[in-house]
């Protein structure tokens, strides 16, 4: 008997779709971060942090162990700039 | 840069004009930026103690920059100087663990194993342990826990 099979097709079609999105929200999620996951639960102090990756490295999430400063890290901070 | 750059249409980063007085010394500032430095954190606090805390007594005097700027220098080479002992002595093992750190939202927890293996590289050579302060006196500290509740995946 022969089986209804075109009727599985929209199934197919929206589980194709949900995985397609979901598949490009994490990538491009993922490519913003310099393919680290996302950091969530942020606080002052990693917005802070992350302001002063930042200065150093370009990148919010870059990251770097070296012992001295860049060129003009000691200029670049615009702390006293802000509204008291 | 004296005039006003608005941020969002700036083409170079902000950059301060006013020039560091001449009577203050020069000390290069630490380039370590957070996964390292977190990584880093409890080693710091047993090699500097006394830097840091001449600094934050003086902090809590007075507040205004210029005052503590001394204490600052002292804390800046001690940093700098542990920094550079520890990437001579443990740089896979310092590495390891702060690239875990950063792929786990920068917390201790899910990185127990490169964090063991960078203790013990610390105390192998540098002398340095771990000490959580203010950890309850009669259990292990929970770096030290062999199978801790809360880990990544829920028990």
């Amino acid at each position: 008997m022969p089986v209804p099979w075109e009727a599985l097709i929209p199934f197919g079609l929206l589980t194709s779709m949900f995985a397609a999105a979901g598949t490009l929200l994490n990538t491009s999620k993922r490519a913003q971060n310099q393919g680290k996951p996302v950091r969530y639960k942020i606080d002052t102090w990693d917005d802070m942090m992350m302001d002063r990756d930042k200065r150093l490295t370009g990148h919010v999430r870059g990251q770097s162990a070296n012992p001295i400063a860049p060129e003009g890290f000691e200029t670049s901070s615009s702390w006293y700039t802000e509204a008291q | 840069m004296s005039t006003y750059q608005n941020s969002s249409t700036a083409s170079q980063p902000y950059s301060d004009p006013t020039p560091l007085p001449a009577n203050v010394p020069k000390v290069n500032e630490l380039g370590v930026t957070s996964a390292p430095l977190k990584s880093a954190a409890f080693f710091l606090g047993a090699y500097c103690k006394e830097y840091n805390e001449d600094f934050m007594l003086c902090k809590q005097e007075n507040r205004d920059p210029g005052h503590c700027l001394k204490e600052g220098r002292r804390v800046t080479r001690c940093a700098t100087e542990l920094i550079t002992k520890m990437r001579e002595n443990c740089l896979e093992q310092f590495d390891a663990h702060w690239n875990c750190l950063e792929l786990n939202n920068q917390e201790y927890y899910p990185c127990r194993k490169p964090e063991r293996t960078l203790n013990k590289c610390m105390f192998e050579k540098l002398g340095l342990t771990k000490a959580i302060p203010g950890s309850p006196k009669g259990q292990k500290a929970i770096h030290e826990v062999e199978k801790p509740v809360f880990t990544t995946v829920q028990r």
